[in-house]
Order: structure tokens, then C-alpha cells, then sequence
């Protein structure tokens, strides 16, 4: 299962991203589209195939795994922006746009690079599963988690009042998979407490985490034009 | 606790020995599924019972006094307070009142609204709560204070918390059903003339205090409506 995982959660963001580009042509909520398009991108280079191809590219040394990281990071950070103020909550905005978000966007980046530089990357492999882990990777990969971590835990209240609330029920049920996504994000932060013979269950988790928050977000899009056309038909 | 299908099953052929379901749940207008779903889960609601007791010409009130859980329904009506009367005149009701008294012989009073109006629960449990029911209400019943408050909000009441407030109050058994929408006011044994006489006989003064208060309410209730309701938009705005 968690060899389809990927592609299903690739097929699903594409999808989306591909149902937003009339709404992006007219100009509605660009940014959406483009947080889409980033998500499907990080989706589609994480995969192994599409991995081995784009990295063998840039030298097979894995640096299309340091890209990703940052391409990720850069995804969280708009999204991270977008939700907050979507959700109405100052704070999340401030935390994540504001000097401590920068200082952590800056110091997660700086020590993206660092640990990548003094590690042996050399023979392509998706996730760098393949290579000899030892403390300068685990250290990369704790980075690679900690900012989503840190963006999802600033929206996870505001989000969770929103679930709370008396909102339409279809927005509530988007924003509970949003929330989901985000939740199993902060989950992420426990991998190293998974045995790496069970490699699977963080596949499980990475995969999920990226379908649901894509599920939410499509979900709220369509909770909105399901209101909107009821709205007509009643008028 | 809804009422007990067995209980319920002997009541109904008391009722319509010869009828079949089908021909209940037709003369009743509710749906077969429903009934049967209930019958099944063991537990009937009250208001399938008193769509059955319309159904075939029995007061509801007499229905559900025939089951142990409603014994304090049987016998004679008990009169409602008037303040319970008033608590179940719609606010723009109210504020027709006002405003007839305030110039009188301009309209003629049109009907008051059958209960329940949008925010009868809530009115007919600040009627008769003297400070402390809810308190009672909790201790008697087991139900949290917030959950409570909760079926107020949503205007809505439970037969069965509604017989344990009144019992709580030391009104009449019926008022809340009538509140909460189960029953209307003539089922209840209220006269069809009872609220109107009892707007009629309010003070002034206190008339226009008690639609003030209701205004107040109702202030914030849209005040919540419309931040929820911005929320949304912005999410939408944002998002959508």
C-alpha cells in the first residue's frame, strides 16, 4: 500500500491543481493555485521514479533532496501565511511571518545546508533511504520536519475553533482534514522513535499528512461554491 | 430516555388494535423507517407518539400520561403561570404589543403566533427559574449545566427535561412541551385566548423592560451570527 500511497497522493493534488487553473486564469486567489502547484511539485519530486531521473540531472548526489527540503519549506511558509489569515488568527500570522518565523525559517534553512554538506550524499536515492545514516543525516531529516512542524503547530488552534464552530457543515469537515494533515505533520516529529524497520509507517504518515491537507484545502474551495450555488438557488 | 418500545407497543394496540403499521404510520404522516428504526433501537420518541395520538383524535398530552415516565401529565390540566404565557409570545409579537400600547387604535392586534417561537425554550425557562432551577435541574436529572445551556441556545428541550423543569419549578407539567414544540398550547389544556389576556395584563412598564430584555438577547444572538458568519467569509475570501 505505501507504494501507491504517493502516486494516489500525487494523482490527488494534481487533480487540484489542475481544477484551480480557470479560477487562476480569471484571477481568483492566484496564490491558492500557486500553493497547489507547489505542493504537487514537492509530491512529484519526492517520488522515487521522478526522483532518481530529476536528481540524476543535478549529479546524483542527492541535492534533489535538498531542493525539496526547500521547496517544502517554501510551501509551508505561504501556506502557513495564507491559512493564518484565512482562519483569522493575528497570531499565527505574526508567528510565522514575524521575526521569530523568519529567525526559524533562517536557522532550519542554514542547518538544512550544513548538515547536508558534511554528510557523504554520493548514489541517488529517494528519501536518502539509501544512504548510511548516521547523526549528520538524522540531523537533516529532523530539520526537514521541524519547520512544518512549527508552521502546522501556529494554525492548529485557529483551525480547531473553526471545526469547533457553527460553520457549514461541509467547511467543518474540510477544515477537520486540514487539520488532520497538519496534526499528523506534528506527529512526524516522533519518527526517530520508529524503528527503521518499519520504514513504512513513515511513508503512511508523510503521505497522509500531504493528501489530507490537500483534501482540506479542495474541500473548503468546494465548501464555498457548494454555498455559493445554493445561495442562487434560493435567491 | 425515550419511551420504552414495549410499553409503547401496548399502547398502540390499546389505541388501534385492528390498524397495521403501514396504516399507523400513514394516519400518523410519518415515515414507516422511522418508526420501525425506533422500535427496533427498543426506544420510541415522544414525537412519534404524539403524531400517532393527532393521528387518531387523542389528546398527546393523555398519551404520554399513560406511560410511567409521564404519569405527572395525568389528570387536569395545570394551569400556566403568566409569566409562562408571556415567555411564549414571539418577541415581534411583543414588540406589536408595545407598540399598540404605546398608540393605541392604530392597527388592530393581529393573532399571536402559535409557540414555539424562535427562542421559546430559552424564554420559558427564564420564566420560572427563580435563581437557582438550573442548579436543581442539574442535581435532579444528572444533566451537566452546560449541556443545559446548550439545548437553551439551540432552542431546544427534551419531553423528559422538560417534565424535570417544570417539577424543578413547581409549574405546571406541560409548560415545557408546550416551549420546547412537542404539544401546541390548546393540547396543553392552555385556553386559546390565556396568552393574550395575560400580555393584556402586564404593566406597561414591565411589558417594555421584558421586550427590552428580549431585544437584548436577541442583540447578541445576531451579534454571534454575524462574527461566525464573517468568519466563514474570510475563510472562503482567503481559501475558496
Amino acid at each position: 500500500m505505501t507504494a501507491v500511497l504517493p502516486w494516489v497522493t500525487l494523482v490527488v493534488c494534481l487533480a487540484t491543481t489542475l481544477a484551480r487553473i480557470p479560477s487562476a486564469l480569471r484571477g481568483e486567489n492566484r496564490d491558492v493555485f500557486y500553493i497547489f502547484s507547489l505542493i504537487t511539485l514537492s509530491i512529484f519530486i519526492s517520488i522515487e521514479a521522478p526522483y532518481l531521473v530529476i536528481d540524476g540531472w543535478l549529479g546524483g548526489m542527492n541535492i534533489g533532496n535538498l531542493v525539496l527540503r526547500f521547496l517544502l519549506y517554501a510551501t509551508f511558509y505561504f501556506m502557513g501565511i495564507k491559512i493564518a489569515m484565512a482562519f483569522g488568527s493575528a497570531s499565527a500570522v505574526r508567528a510565522i511571518r514575524g521575526p521569530i518565523g523568519i529567525t526559524a525559517a533562517v536557522l532550519v534553512g542554514a542547518l538544512t545546508i550544513y548538515f547536508f554538506a558534511i554528510t557523504d550524499t554520493r548514489g541517488s536515492s529517494a528519501g536518502m533511504s539509501g544512504l548510511t545514516w548516521g547523526p549528520s543525516l538524522d540531523g537533516y531529516a529532523a530539520m526537514g520536519r521541524l519547520y512544518p512542524g512549527f508552521v502546522a503547530a501556529c494554525l492548529v488552534p485557529a483551525i480547531w475553533r473553526t471545526v469547533a464552530s457553527t460553520a457549514p457543515v461541509l467547511l467543518r469537515v474540510a477544515s477537520g482534514f486540514l487539520l488532520l494533515g497538519l496534526c499528523l505533520l506534528l506527529l512526524s516529529q516522533f519518527f526517530p522513535l520508529i524503528p527503521f524497520s518499519e520504514a513504512w509507517l513513515r511513508v503512511l504518515i508523510n503521505y497522509s499528512a500531504a493528501m489530507a491537507t490537500c483534501i482540506g484545502l479542495a474541500g473548503i474551495w468546494f465548501s464555498k461554491a457548494y454555498a455559493r450555488r445554493k445561495q442562487r438557488l434560493l435567491a | 430516555m425515550p419511551l420504552q418500545s414495549k410499553a409503547f407497543q401496548r399502547w398502540l394496540h390499546g389505541v388501534a388494535p385492528d390498524a397495521s403499521t403501514a396504516d399507523v404510520c400513514r394516519i400518523a404522516g410519518i415515515k414507516r423507517t422511522t418508526l420501525a428504526q425506533q422500535l427496533v433501537r427498543g426506544k420510541v420518541a415522544e414525537s412519534t407518539l404524539v403524531s400517532i395520538s393527532r393521528g387518531f383524535h387523542i389528546n398527546p398530552v393523555q398519551a404520554l400520561s399513560t406511560f410511567d415516565l409521564y404519569s405527572e401529565l395525568r389528570g387536569d390540566p395545570v394551569p400556566p403561570t403568566p409569566c409562562e404565557l408571556v415567555s411564549q409570545v414571539a418577541t415581534i409579537d411583543l414588540l406589536r404589543a408595545v407598540v399598540d400600547r404605546s398608540e393605541p387604535g392604530s392597527t388592530p392586534a393581529p393573532h399571536l403566533s402559535e409557540p414555539p417561537h424562535p427562542t421559546s425554550v430559552r424564554n420559558w425557562v427564564d420564566a420560572i427559574d427563580d435563581g437557582e432551577l438550573r442548579h436543581r435541574v442539574s442535581l435532579a436529572t444528572g444533566i451537566a449545566p452546560q449541556n443545559f445551556s446548550a439545548h437553551l441556545t439551540a432552542n431546544r428541550l427534551p419531553p423528559e427535561l422538560a417534565v424535570a423543569t417544570s417539577r424543578a419549578a413547581g409549574v405546571g407539567p406541560a409548560g415545557g412541551l408546550v416551549a420546547g414544540g412537542l404539544i401546541t398550547e390548546a393540547e396543553a389544556g392552555w385556553p386559546p385566548d390565556a396568552r393574550r389576556k395575560a400580555l393584556d395584563a402586564m404593566s406597561q412598564s414591565s411589558l417594555v423592560t421584558l421586550a427590552g430584555e428580549r431585544l437584548l438577547a436577541l442583540g447578541k444572538t445576531l451579534r454571534r451570527q454575524e462574527q461566525d458568519h464573517e468568519r466563514t467569509e474570510r475563510i472562503w475570501e482567503n481559501l475558496g
